[in-house]
């Protein structure tokens, strides 16, 4: 096989991408930021040691790395990213490969070209942390990148008489322009139910939540969470507080030491179930992923709106796929209401089921069993228990070890939700009476501004429901016999037994506190109009604004439409703005100085010749005019110095007074 | 110098000029800002018209040296520029300057001569100086030629070719004068004795300062625009055939400069730009075969009402 020599790219530096090269290094950097928490450590470093490598090289003016040098560091950083990954599919491991390779890619940077190469995959970085985050606040950040990156480019393009000052409004403009047509496209461009492709979630990090199994521990440390859970927006006015039951998982199995969930069936035998009175609370929410199956209501949920959704035989509202993505719906719900009013024997006895354990707590129900006959004296018992006895509501309770429920009851007796929860259920199921633990949400925080309610994760709450023959499954918090202020107006409010453990939920000062909500009405308004805006949010709004039915056809058509009108009109206005310095303002005023004089001028008439045939015809105006025209021509024709615009305004208003 | 008394200068030679030759405050203005611009002048008229006259009192007026060579079909180059003869005394060739070495030069009557002296003269005037048996001579600073010109369509003469007509940065008419000067002027004293009683207004050193002034004048970018606008008509009319030259656009600057620095303006005005043009313009542009605008001075007037000052 003949070998054909290719001319060989020389290797060396020459000090020419000196001024350019800092421009493309900065944009690089601000590119990789946002991914760097997400990075392996050494790929930053790797960057940050190429760039200085580079710019050393250039400065010294000395000779890139040869080749086969540059082949071995690309197969050993793939390699890297193959040990970290264990891929290169997702968001992570591609990021991370695309940083690698870039910053490997400055080390053959010697033309403009290949700088124009880094600015492109720089471009692509700042879209790729699209893909993992679309914070309200990240977009200013992302802007400004894309701002650097294109003056960068600008500079590159540019000669050199071009200040940085100049590329920069220039990129400034660009922007500017696209802004519109960006809007446009964005409102009109047909939204999908299913996206194109789907994001790969980022695998690892477990967003903080409730999960499908609750153990004593795991509410109290989620109260130490400010992270919002959920956003409602009410149709009407909020229920109260203590109505405000955000009904979530229900726990039915019990191993001694944790209650859990067998897989939520995707069935929707609850709604028939559900006997309802009393007006229906309408309100939409905003649900931030959970990558659980199952979403949020008020208690009790009759209609939802969203498919791929069914409520399950214990009244919980499950989806078909975990929520990935923030979800936002519309729901009706009834605080007053009854299920399951008749429950069959089977179910009652499933209800029922206790492992062996926690013997004194059993003990304890029997002899409650004994006394009280009624199911409802028997329950006020212990919650009364509960009231008088030395039961203590804490963050912070004590590890409990085997059989927790009987060492909280008689032992501890410190403990949050979960404990008061879990304790209550086994009594009542030791007593007989059907029970089950209700993971959710209760209370949470009506923002003034905007007027919607933040749930958060430490208003993560657990509770009790009983069956009662003749009512159905009744509610019970025996949370709020100990600290009834945790129900009556929040996590926030409640006095723990603990003092000084508090300092997560108590915002430090009022100030911050308002800050931090207004913030919060800002985002809500960003996810509810922004990261929203799919097929439904679209309809709606094409619709108000006067489109009829809209389809992907319309929306098509609209839009390319749309965006050659504003191609035009973007087109026309940069034409006016080239036109604009040469049209000065002196010039104006002369125009408007003949329209009064009411004699026009005629074509390649010099203003001391048009001075002339005016005076014939208007000589009571001689001496303004004259003074007129010499300004003007002094201002537009001489230097900088001579500029006497407002005197020009001033003769010009002289002169139509006179005329 | 200030402006002041660089105005009191202007002032000074334009009345003293208008006193020899009368009623022609324009032509006088034009002749005068043609030197400021340092530029040579054409004068182009009819015989009797004042011609020489001008020539003689700008000389005086302005303080030059001053010679005319009289421009017949029979004059030799030599005859312009000087000749070497050899000195029996020192042995060796001693090169005798010609009339051309003043500071300015009337040829009169340039185009009665052969083409071959005209062009003599003509080189002088691009090189500011004269080659002889190989030995550069310069010529004097400040260094003007006024020539001027009987109409061409008369007997035995040689039109100058636009290339050289174009190393005059003005060609002037002077015309008839009217009624009432031409009253005075018959009324009056002989004009060359008139002008021996005059003193120089100027001397050559004040001149230069003048000139230096006069191309510091300032022009706005709205001007330039009118210029280019000008230029670009000329060049894309269907009635002018050849349009004006770059050397021709920067010619009218100049004039309208030096034009514009007489008139005392802050500025170049698109006045001062029109003042000069037909003078300016008028030689360097010729009208198409088909064009109505025959003479110069149409032609030029018509260039001025079709462009629109911008």
């Amino acid at each position: 096989m003949a070998r054909r020599k290719l001319p060989r790219r020389s290797r060396g530096t020459d000090g020419t991408l000196l001024a350019s090269l800092p421009w493309s290094l900065a944009a690089m950097t601000l590119a990789l930021l946002p991914h760097i928490p997400y990075m392996a450590p050494w790929i930053p470093i790797m960057f940050v040691g190429c760039a200085v490598f580079r710019w050393h090289l250039e400065r010294r003016r000395r000779k890139l790395p040869p080749a086969t040098l540059r082949v071995i560091l690309a197969l050993l950083g793939f390699l890297g990213i193959m040990a970290q990954y264990g891929s290169v599919n997702g968001i992570s491991p591609g990021t991370a490969l695309l940083s690698v390779m870039a910053s490997l890619k400055l080390l053959e940077t010697r033309l403009r070209r290949d700088q124009f190469v880094l600015l492109f995959i720089a471009i692509f970085l700042v879209m790729s942390s699209l893909l993992r985050e679309q914070y309200l606040w990240s977009m200013p950040y992302l802007l400004g990148a894309v701002w650097l990156i294109m003056t960068a480019w600008l500079r590159l393009a540019a000669s050199t008489e071009v200040s940085a000052r100049e590329s920069a409004l220039t990129a400034g403009r660009l922007i500017a322009y696209a802004l519109p047509v960006m809007l446009v496209m964005w409102v009109l461009f047909p939204r999908i139910s299913t996206p194109f492709w789907s994001i790969p979630t980022a695998g690892g990090s477990a967003s903080s939540g409730l999960s499908d199994q609750m153990s004593p521990g795991d509410i109290s440390n989620l109260s130490l969470s400010d992270a919002v859970a959920f956003r409602v927006q009410f149709a009407n006015n909020p229920p109260p507080p203590q109505q405000r039951y955000w009904r979530g998982l229900v726990l039915q199995r019990f191993n001694g030491r944790s209650w859990s969930s067998p897989e939520p069936s995707f069935t929707s035998r609850g709604l028939e179930r559900i006997r309802t009175s009393g007006e229906a609370i309408n309100y939409q929410v905003t649900l931030e992923p959970t990558q659980q199956r199952w979403i949020f209501a008020l208690d009790i949920p009759t209609r939802w709106s969203l498919t791929d959704t069914a409520i399950g035989p214990q009244q919980q509202l499950t989806r078909r796929k975990p929520v990935d993505n923030r979800l936002i719906y519309t729901a009706s719900s009834y605080t007053d209401y009854q299920t399951d009013v008749d429950l069959s024997e089977r179910a009652q006895e499933y209800y029922l089921h206790l492992p062996s354990g926690n013997r004194k707590t059993t003990e304890f129900a029997h002899q409650l069993r004994q006394q009280f006959i009624s199911d409802s004296d028997l329950i006020n018992a212990v919650m009364a228990h509960f009231r008088t006895e030395a039961f203590y509501y804490t963050l912070r309770p004590p590890s409990l070890g085997t059989n927790p429920v009987d060492r909280f009851m008689f032992d501890t007796r410190r403990g949050f939700c979960e404990h008061y929860a879990s304790a209550f259920t086994v009594i009542m199921r030791a007593a007989g009476i059907p029970a089950r633990v209700v993971l959710g949400y209760q209370g949470g925080e009506i923002n003034p501004l905007g007027n919607y309610l933040i749930v958060r994760q430490s208003d993560a709450h657990a509770w009790s429901e009983v069956w009662l023959s003749g009512h159905g499954w009744v509610r019970i918090d025996p949370t709020s016999a100990v600290a009834p202020e945790r129900i009556e107006s929040g996590i926030s409010a409640s006095r723990f037994s603990d003092a000084g453990l508090s300092w997560g939920l108590t915002a430090p000062s009022q100030l911050l506190h308002k800050i931090g909500l207004a913030w919060d009405a800002i985002n809500t308004r960003w996810n509810e109009w922004v990261l929203g805006y799919g097929p439904e949010n679209q309809t709606n709004f094409l619709e108000w604004l006067g489109m009829h039915s809209p389809d992907w056809r319309k929306m098509m058509l609209s839009l390319v439409v749309a965006v050659t009108l504003l191609v035009i009109a973007i087109s026309g206005f940069m034409m006016l703005r080239y036109r604009a310095p040469r049209k000065d303002a002196a010039a104006l005023l002369y125009k408007r100085f003949v329209r009064i004089a009411g004699i026009p001028s005629k074509a390649g008439e010099a203003p001391l010749n048009y001075y002339e045939r005016l005076i014939t015809e208007r000589p009571a105006a001689a001496t303004v005019a004259k003074k007129f025209i010499i300004t003007y021509l002094e201002t537009r024709y001489g230097p900088p110095q001579h500029t006497q615009l407002a005197q020009l305004k001033l003769l010009l208003v002289q002169f139509s007074k006179i005329t | 110098m200030t402006a002041e008394v660089q105005n009191k200068y202007i002032d000074a030679a334009l009345e003293a000029l208008g006193q020899i030759i009368l009623g022609k405050s324009n032509e006088l203005a034009l002749a005068l800002s043609c030197i400021l611009g340092r530029g040579h002048l054409l004068i182009e008229d009819l015989p009797g018209l004042g011609k020489t006259t001008l020539a003689q009192a700008m000389a005086r007026v302005l303080g030059l040296s001053y010679q005319r060579i009289q421009f017949t079909s029979d004059l030799l180059p030599a005859d312009i520029i000087g000749v070497s003869v050899f000195d029996r005394q020192k042995g060796a060739f001693q090169f005798q300057p010609g009339p051309i070495f003043s500071q300015l030069v009337l040829a009169d009557e340039v185009n009665r001569a052969t083409p071959k002296a005209q062009s003599a003269l003509l080189e002088a005037m691009e090189e500011q100086q004269v080659s002889v048996d190989g030995v550069s001579h310069r010529l004097p600073e400040p260094f003007f030629v006024v020539a001027t010109q009987n109409p061409s369509d008369q007997i035995g003469t040689f039109p100058l070719p636009e290339s050289q007509l174009d190393r005059f940065l003005m060609r002037i008419e002077l015309g008839y004068p009217k009624e009432e000067d031409e009253r005075a002027l018959l009324t009056g004293q002989d004009r060359r004795e008139l002008l021996s009683t005059f003193d120089a207004s100027l001397d050559a050193a004040q001149l230069a300062a003048l000139q230096t002034a006069a191309c510091e004048m300032h022009m706005s970018d709205a001007l330039l625009d009118y210029v280019q606008a000008l230029i670009r008509f000329t060049r894309e009319s269907s009635e002018i055939e050849t349009g004006l030259s770059p050397r021709g656009a920067l010619s009218l600057i100049r004039a309208a400069k030096a034009y514009a620095f007489i008139q005392r303006h802050t500025g170049v005005y698109p006045d001062d730009i029109q003042a000069v043009f037909p003078a300016v313009a008028g030689h360097r542009m010729k009208p198409a075969d088909n064009s109505i605008y025959r003479s110069a001075s149409d032609l030029t007037r018509h260039v001025l009402d079709s462009v629109a000052i911008p």
